[in-house]
């Protein structure tokens, strides 16, 4: 049995003539574990398909199931502490807090959870023990890039989900962080769902999802998964 | 683990420390006021009913012609009393200008209190009562000269039966300036000129009455009366349920009360609205990071105690410091205010669990559920809308359309208006309750001057005097007059009404009254909101015997309520013989009626009391009213105005990036403040004028007498001005925060 199963997930926005329907019917399997990276062209709706998975957004239909429980039966309650227990979220944006330091940061994450991982090891993995004390604004947009992804981990959630987690930042700093994340995915074994619009990234990932206008166009394992060392683009 | 966004807290205050400052100042000022008001005027009342027994106050007494000797005392206790002898004798004193009623010490009823000092020891020392003393600079070691002899003061006391110096029962006020009471030795009294002894004695009933106020203590003292009548002649009958000195201290206190709460909890809640709207914009800013949070489990519960945790801290440590302060130094300045309107007793300051709930409790009650309410509705947006920085419940459809012919400045404008309309109303209800306190502090003391004026020009004659037995003189035209009190019906809240009776072709009065018609006086009509062709009921003081009345006229007189009645007419109505009559007008001086047939005379001084009284215990608190006032609307115009600075940072950066000017810059974001300011000032001048008034007559309702609410344009004008003035500082702070907005700001922050 697969960890994570979406199953004709429909999603549609406006009504009458301005309806658009953004998701039209898309189900997948994804196994404990993996690095799943989600293709598509700009408004593809991976966004929104990986906001339905992670329980701020509603599918219209279908329903989400992971580790045997359906989302779609939580009330708004239940989904929060579902969130707050299973999942870690990355955004394009850092969405770091602006007067707390790095650490503290880190540690906002790290409240949620019942048995969080050691937030000076997170600084030390993710280079940013030095950088501890500092406010976010003092960091580069890559270090602050990787203290949210700290913030996510630190709880380790059984699935972290990246939207476009390196959407802002350049060549390298964009490898840093995908380093990372297949670091952590190593280390902790946590299911990982990577959104992005970078073809090339799915050379990393163990399964690939394309999608477009709404449907999935290619689901496939990658057997030719290569470390993100070997990474270029 | 705790919750580690709560290190932010304190930041968050750090950030905005002017902002929570300001707050926290005026809230502790506040509350620490009114605690301080509640507090003393607890400890005080308390104190006060305590001292009936502490000091075994009277349950009356009656004054004699002359001195009863043993067998007609111990027939006057077969009524069931217990009658003690406190005879004074009443000396004007030199220097000053007063009449100083002298007792012996009192050692079984209405005994003394002391407060400072020492009881007089010899016959040439003194102790007088503090309130007399303090009105007159009178201290311990100094002397009080009256005809022929000079006392030494050894002592400060204050005598129970006079809690409220009144000289004479049927006094209109109270008088601590003009009169006072002082005791001295056994030796001392025989010293005194005797020629002016008063047989006054004491009683107190074998079963006194359980409510010594109710209608039982009233018939009492009636049949007590009655009886007393037979045995000796009577001069003077004061039963305790009816001794201004002894009950009106008691009366008076509390009777603030209703309104300083009010005036804590108007202000709370435009605290509360403040805080909320500047919450609101701190959750607009960080809208991505609430997103995140909520994205990755933090629940709204948490999120909504975060963002209500600084102003709650705030408002608590202002309770703590404002009860503390309360306590301690205001309580001293407002027990100050009773003390120096009221002879009262010593007293302690008493914890006082009312004060706390009232100041502390229900203001904490009503911030957190303002806020809660607030927060809760915004933080309910989904975590998705909070990424998207999409935090309108409704989505606008378009943006509305303006006029193209319009000027871009003034449309940038308008739109600069629309965006913050919460905040303009907030304001406007700031501007509105800061006009309102701003008003009543700076109108309160014209008022009173005015009322004094206008009282002193419609006296009815320069001379009037009230006989304790009708007199003939001889004085040119003096005018006969009847005096009668009755009491107002229909309302809980029961006061005196004079009803004068006025001959016909009156010299004084200069309206023709009907034979059987009435005319009220203005302060009648005014308080009662009574018209000519109104009926009104009044009845007897201590009988149920109604009278009802049409009124045919309204006459200016602002300073008493009274009825005005045909003389005949007037004995006819109360069963008074066909020639009797009260007392006299006159233009001169009535020198031919034995001094100890009058009563008592009244003069401009006993028509103005209720206004210096007014002046003496609510006086120094007007300025506190001024000061919360202005502070209240710096506070609400400033933060306010700094969000409408805050939400438009980017686009101030951007304007200055395209090459706006200051000036420009300033007309958009600023102008458009100071316009609405200065609309809502003078719009709150008309709306807080129709306030006033009635919070005025609301307040007037609870008191005895009536000050017409007339305020004078001026006062409308200086709350104007004060206004502006403080809004071009605000504007100023406000300028400076704009022009320091770097022009990278636009590009920093991409949102
Ligand atoms: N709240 C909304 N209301 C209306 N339409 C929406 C809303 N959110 C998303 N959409 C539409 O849904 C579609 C998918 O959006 P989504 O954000 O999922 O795209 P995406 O694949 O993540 O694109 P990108 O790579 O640009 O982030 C888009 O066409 C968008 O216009
Ligand atoms: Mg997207």
């Amino acid at each position: 049995m697969s960890y994570l199963e979406l199953c004709n997930i429909k999603k549609s926005y406006g009504d009458g003539e301005s309806k658009t329907e953004v998701l039209k019917g898309i189900s997948c399997e994804i196994e404990k574990g993996s690095i799943c990276v989600l293709l598509g062209a700009s408004g593809s709706g991976k966004s929104t398909l990986l906001n339905i998975i992670g329980g701020i957004d509603n599918a219209d239909s279908g329903y989400i199931s992971i580790d045997g429980e359906k989302t779609a039966d939580m009330n708004e309650k239940e989904l929060t502490l579902y969130r707050r227990k299973h999942l870690g979220y990355i955004f394009q944006m850092y969405n770091l807090i602006p007067n707390l330091n790095i650490k503290e940061n880190i540690e906002v994450g790290a409240y949620l959870s019942e048995n969080p991982l050691d937030v000076d090891d997170i600084l030390k993995t993710l280079g940013l023990y030095e950088h501890r004390h500092k406010l976010p604004n003092q960091l580069s947009g890559g270090q602050q890039q990787r203290t949210a992804i700290g913030r996510a981990i630190v709880k380790n959630p059984d699935i972290l989900l990246c939207d476009e987690p390196t959407g802002a930042l350049d060549y390298n700093t964009s490898k840093e962080i995908l380093k990372l994340i297949e670091k952590i995915n190593k280390k902790y074994g946590n299911t990982i769902i990577i959104v992005t619009h970078n073809d090339a990234i799915k050379n990393i990932a163990d399964r690939v999802i394309k999608l477009r206008d709404g449907v999935i166009r290619k689901d496939y394992v990658n057997e030719t998964k290569v470390p993100v060392s070997e990474l270029e683009w | 683990m705790k919750n580690p966004l709560n290190k932010r807290i304190f930041r968050e205050i750090k950030d905005e420390a002017g902002k929570y400052l300001v707050i926290f100042l005026l809230m502790t000022a506040i509350i620490g006021i009114v605690s301080g008001y509640l507090i003393g005027d607890e400890s005080l009342k308390t104190a006060y009913d305590e001292s009936f027994k502490k000091y075994n106050v009277e349950d009356g007494n009656f004054e004699l012609m002359t001195k009863a000797d043993k067998s007609l005392i111990s027939s006057i206790e077969d009524e069931k009393v217990k009658i003690y002898e406190n005879f004074y004798i009443e000396e004007k004193t030199e220097k000053i200008s007063s009449t100083v009623r002298f007792f012996k010490n009192r050692k079984q009823v209405n005994k003394v209190c002391l407060w400072d000092g020492e009881l007089p020891k010899y016959e040439t020392e003194v102790a007088i009562d503090r309130l007399y003393a303090k009105n007159n600079e009178l201290e311990i070691g100094d002397t009080l000269r009256i005809k022929n002899k000079s006392l030494k003061i050894t002592g400060i006391v204050a005598l129970s039966d006079y809690s409220a110096l009144y000289r004479n029962n049927t006094d209109f006020m109270f008088d601590g300036v003009k009169f006072g009471v002082a005791i001295v030795t056994e030796d001392g009294f025989e010293s005194l000129p005797q020629n002016h002894l008063h047989y006054s004695y004491s009683w107190k009933y074998n079963n006194p009455p359980a409510d010594p106020l109710g209608k039982k203590a009233i018939d009492m003292g009636n049949d007590f009366m009655n009886s007393l009548s037979k045995k000796a002649v009577i001069t003077n009958f004061i039963p305790r349920c009816s001794s201004n000195a002894i009950n009106f201290a008691g009366e008076d206190m509390g009777g603030d009360r209703v309104m300083f709460i009010t005036f804590l909890y108007l202000l709370i809640i435009i605290i509360s609205f403040v805080f909320a709207v500047t919450t609101s914009n701190t959750i607009r800013k960080e809208a991505n990071v609430i997103g995140t949070l909520r994205a990755s489990g933090y629940k709204k519960s948490e999120l909504i105690c975060h963002y209500m945790a600084p102003s709650a801290i705030v408002l608590l440590v202002a309770a703590v410091v404002g009860n503390i302060l309360g306590y301690t130094v205001l309580e001293k300045y407002i027990s100050s205010a009773f003390l120096n309107s009221y002879s009262l007793t010593t007293y302690k300051t008493l914890i006082n669990a009312t004060a706390f709930i009232d100041t502390t409790v229900i203001p904490l009650i009503i911030l957190l559920l303002i806020n809660f309410i607030m927060l809760a509705r915004v933080l309910s947006l989904s975590p998705l809308k909070f990424l998207r920085r999409d935090l309108k419940r409704h989505q606008r459809k378009k943006a509305f359309r303006l006029n193209t012919k319009i000027h871009i400045l003034i449309r940038y404008r308008l739109r600069v208006f629309f965006q913050n309309i919460p905040n303009y109303i907030t304001i406007f209800a700031g501007i509105f309750f800061a006009s309102i306190i701003m008003v009543f502090g700076i109108m309160y003391s014209p008022l009173l001057e005015n009322f004094e004026e206008k009282t002193v020009d419609s006296m009815l004659a320069p001379y009037q005097y009230v006989l304790k037995v009708p007199a003939e003189t001889k004085t040119k035209d003096a005018e006969k007059y009847g005096a009668y009190e009755l009491k107002t019906t229909g309302r809980d809240f029961v006061e005196e009404i004079s009803v004068l009776g006025i001959h016909k072709n009156s010299k004084y009065f200069k309206t023709d009254i009907k034979d059987d018609g009435i005319i009220i006086s203005s302060a009648y009509a005014d308080k009662y909101s009574l018209k000519i062709g109104d009926k009104i009921t009044l009845k007897e003081s201590y009988e149920d015997k109604k009278y009802t009345f049409k009124i045919n006229g309204i006459y200016e007189y602002p300073s008493t309520l009274a009825v005005f009645i045909d003389i005949d007419n007037f004995n006819k109505t109360f069963d008074f013989d066909k020639d009797y009559f009260t007392g006299y007008f006159s233009k001169e001086k009535i020198k031919d009626i034995d001094e100890s047939l009058i009563a008592s005379q009244i003069t401009k001084d006993d028509l103005t009391k209720t206004s210096r009284q007014l002046e003496i215990s609510m006086g120094n608190m007007m300025n506190l009213f001024i000061c919360a006032g202005v502070g209240v609307f710096m506070l609400v115009i400033y933060l306010l105005a700094k969000i409408i600075i805050e939400k438009n940072t980017q686009s101030i950066s951007m304007a200055k990036i395209l090459g706006y000017n200051r000036r420009e810059i300033s007309k958009i974001y600023i102008h458009t403040t100071s316009i609405v300011t200065v609309v809502s000032l003078l719009l709150c001048m008309f709306i807080t004028h129709k306030a006033i008034i009635a919070i005025w007559h609301a307040m007037m309702m609870e008191y005895s007498g009536w000050l017409p609410p007339e305020i004078p344009i001026i006062t409308y004008v200086k709350v104007f001005i004060l206004g502006v003035v403080t809004y071009a500082f605000v504007a100023l702070i406000l300028q400076r925060k704009a022009n320091k907005i770097p022009m990278d700001e636009a590009l920093k922050n991409v949102e």
